[in-house]
């Protein structure tokens, strides 16, 4: 139950239950108008709330896509439309696709990492004793709560090229070339640093939401299931996987979002470096509108960016929505 | 089932909150000061280590008896300099006046966010070196005023020479190179400390060959990486870095190379002289062992080629207190507080009058005779778009530090170098 309700902005909650207080029973005319405009006042400060901090900066970098603004003009505040130039020049560029495709397999592979990894975090504590579970929760909640930045730092500092405790370990268990290795120096061990900090980092809520969905699971269907004969493997597919499938969906597809969009662990470890082979669509945004001042660019990058996310998810919201109106 | 229809719009307003990345540049500003009030307060943006406290305290003091306002110095670093002024100048409250690197002015002069200087140029300016006051200019106006010029010189542990048995400082390359071998063989000591990115000293050099970073095409500028003149001074680099266990992709300031020579195991390193002052923040007991001299060039006659570092001061155009800032600089850069951040900090002042001040600073004297033969990076509005992360030339110098030859690292950075240079303005 708890997966939903973690992340996303509070709104949207809101506006699903509207519909099952709407159809109520009779009652006089007046009282049930006041009653209809009830959700809706109580749906608009998270309704104004998300226009104005998700809307607004949305249409303002849709704007902003369409316009050349670069230092000068920036400073001066005029604004020039350009037309679709920038949207020509990012997609006609070999970079763009180069970058959308890097975006995509990084992604894919964290969002596997995870959800194995957190999948199996979750089953065992869900087996645990009551006092290692409460442990290994503590454990969770500290890594889940960590703050990004700060984790980033730990990530940098444990793998730094002459002080780092990486290095330094490996070079007592006797890899003697890993002392001075440099983390930073490549396309692959960058990423290597930046997909264990970002797997470490999401596991807690992966492994917590599927702990939680265990817990809904009867125990009178494991015993069904054994007295018909069924192994732990047996009980395990038929019955907590189906009752873990929706869960895991969401999951999945809630991780897919959150490390697409993972820029600051991917620019605080490397700078999109080296040699911009580790840039990831978020990254190269920024790089392209904030760093070479090219602001107009950057933000034509960030909308096609949530354009390929929305593609990416698209299937997911369909089987949900299609799921909604068979059970309705 | 109501739950999954929950999660999808959760979902979507995730990835709706992408825009507030893509978007966000900088606006709602956080500037300090208490502009307007009375007693007015002019902000002031210096760069990190170029002026001393004693500095700031000395003209806060005489700003405030003239004017009887005060100033606010604000601390700023290098890295990233560009994308905070830019958004700080097209903000309603920027920084007064503020420090702009000598490369960089071009590029600012040209966006229209540096307040004309025409009349300070003539009340005061009518003695400043000419060629430290050219990139001040640009299109023919003074945008900016010259404050100071300083160049690298080799910074070392006396201590840790005196143990490899070097008497003399090396008068020329291939003495340096010797010495550092000695160092590396009869010492523990790291012998140079020399990151793959000290793009600096990466300049000098290319200066020291007579090479040029871009040249003409046509009516626009590209890439002369591949320039063998550039061959010569990245292999000339090559040869000093191997020597060092110092990151190939890190520059100076990560960690702080000053740091770093801290800790008293380490040789060398090329840098500017107030990075001493890092050393003995970090390690209190390397103050006594630290020596000066100059980079040695090829022949002892002639020093390394340097690149001539240097800062103007500007005022923003979009600042409310033009005629106050006037004031600042007037008192900053007269004769008395130009002396004075010459003497404490060992740079080169903004007129040859005052050099007279620099005698007897051991760093100034080292530095002294390479300034002659340095040089700036291309002087263009083009250029500033080059510095801004990642460097192309920064890239250029890891890619030849981890094997690459220097005409391939020079082909596979072209392409993002021109960009740049070609970059709308």
């Amino acid at each position: 139950m708890t997966v939903q309700t973690e992340r996303p902005p509070s709104g949207p909650v809101d506006v699903a239950k509207r519909d099952e207080s709407g159809p109520a029973g009779p009652r006089p005319r007046a009282a049930s108008r006041a009653a209809a405009l009830t959700p809706y006042l109580l749906l608009l400060p998270a309704c104004a709330a998300t226009v104005l901090l998700l809307g607004w900066p949305l249409l303002k970098d849709v704007l902003l896509s369409f316009q050349n603004l670069n230092m000068a003009q920036l400073i001066q505040h005029v604004t020039e439309w350009n037309g679709i130039d920038n949207y020509k020049e990012v997609l006609t560029g070999e970079d763009f696709w180069r970058v959308t495709l890097r975006s995509i397999l990084f992604t894919a592979v964290n969002v596997v990492l995870i959800m194995i990894l957190g999948a199996l975090v979750g089953l065992l504590l869900a087996r645990l004793g009551k006092r290692m579970r409460v442990m290994l929760l503590i454990g969770l909640v500290l890594a889940w709560a960590m703050p990004v930045v700060a984790a980033t730092t730990v990530y940098q500092w444990l793998f730094a090229q002459r002080f780092g405790v990486v290095n330094w370990v490996l070079d007592k268990l006797g890899w003697h070339s890993m002392a001075d290795y440099s983390w930073t120096s490549s396309q692959m061990s960058t990423f290597f640093v930046v997909t264990v900090l970002i797997v470490w980092m999401s596991i807690p809520f992966v492994a917590i939401n599927l702990y939680a969905a265990t817990t809904t699971i009867p125990g009178e269907l494991y015993e069904a299931a054994s007295l018909d004969g069924a192994g732990a493997w047996k009980s395990f597919t038929t019955v907590t996987l189906p009752f873990l499938r929706p869960f895991l969906y969401a999951t999945t597809f809630l991780e897919i979002i959150w490390v697409f969009k993972a820029f600051v662990q991917v620019f605080t470890i490397n700078g999109g470096g080296p040699d911009r082979l580790t840039e990831i669509l978020p990254v190269y945004a920024y790089i392209e509108g904030v760093g070479n001042q090219h602001y107009g660019m950057g933000a034509a990058i960030a909308v096609l960016t949530i354009l390929i996310l929305l593609g990416l998810t698209a299937y997911y919201l369909r089987i949900v929505l299609k799921q909604e109106e068979e059970e309705v | 089932m109501k739950r999954k229809l929950i999660s999808a719009i959760g979902v979507a307003g995730m990835m709706i909150s992408l825009a507030a990345c893509g978007g966000d540049n900088g606006d709602g500003g956080d500037k300090a000061g208490a502009d307007g009030y009375a007693g007015e307060t002019l902000t002031v943006w210096v760069m990190d280590g170029s002026s001393p406290d004693q500095w700031q305290k000395d003209v806060a003091a005489a700003f405030e008896k003239q004017t009887k306002a005060k100033v606010k110095f604000e601390v700023q670093q290098w890295n990233g300099i560009q994308q905070k002024l830019t958004t700080a100048l097209s903000e309603e409250n920027p920084p007064d006046v503020f420090e702009i690197g000598n490369t960089q002015t071009p590029a600012y002069a040209k966006t229209g966010g540096l307040a004309d200087l025409a009349d300070l140029k003539t009340e005061i300016g009518a003695d400043w070196t000419e060629s430290l006051n050219e990139s001040s200019i640009y299109d023919g106006k003074q945008y900016a005023a010259p404050w100071y010029f300083a160049n690298r010189v080799v910074l070392y542990n006396k201590k840790i020479w005196a143990e490899a048995g070097i008497k003399d400082t090396p008068k020329t390359r291939d003495e340096f190179y010797a010495d550092l071998k000695t160092i590396g063989e009869k010492t523990d000591a790291e012998p140079i400390y020399l990151p793959g990115q000290n793009w600096y000293h990466f300049v000098g050099l290319t200066i020291g060959e007579g090479a040029e970073l871009v040249k003409k095409d046509g009516d626009k500028y590209v890439s002369n990486l591949a320039d063998p003149k550039v061959a010569a001074a990245m292999e000339t680099y090559k040869k000093f870095q191997a020597l060092s266990k110092a990151p190939k992709d890190k520059d100076e300031a990560t960690p702080q190379q000053g740091e770093v020579f801290g800790k008293g195991n380490v040789g060398a390193f090329i840098g500017m002289g107030w990075e001493a002052g890092i050393a003995i923040e970090a390690n209190k007991k390397i103050e006594k062992e630290i020596g000066y001299f100059t980079i040695p060039g090829a022949t002892a006659d002639k020093p390394e080629g340097v690149f001539l570092g240097g800062s103007n001061l500007a005022v923003a155009a979009g600042s409310k207190k033009q005629e106050l800032a006037k004031e600042f600089l007037k008192i900053a850069l007269s004769d008395k507080y130009e002396g004075e951040l010459a003497k404490l900090n060992g740079v080169i002042p903004n007129k040859e009058s005052l050099q007279s001040n620099l005698k007897g600073n051991v760093v100034a004297e080292a530095a002294a005779p390479a300034a002659a033969g340095g040089g700036t990076t291309p002087l263009i509005p083009e250029w500033a778009a080059v510095e801004n992360a990642p460097n192309p030339i920064k890239t250029y110098m890891t890619a030849v530090l981890n094997g690459k030859s220097p005409a391939e690292a020079a082909a596979q950075v072209e392409d993002e170098f021109n960009k740049r240079l070609a970059q709308q303005q």
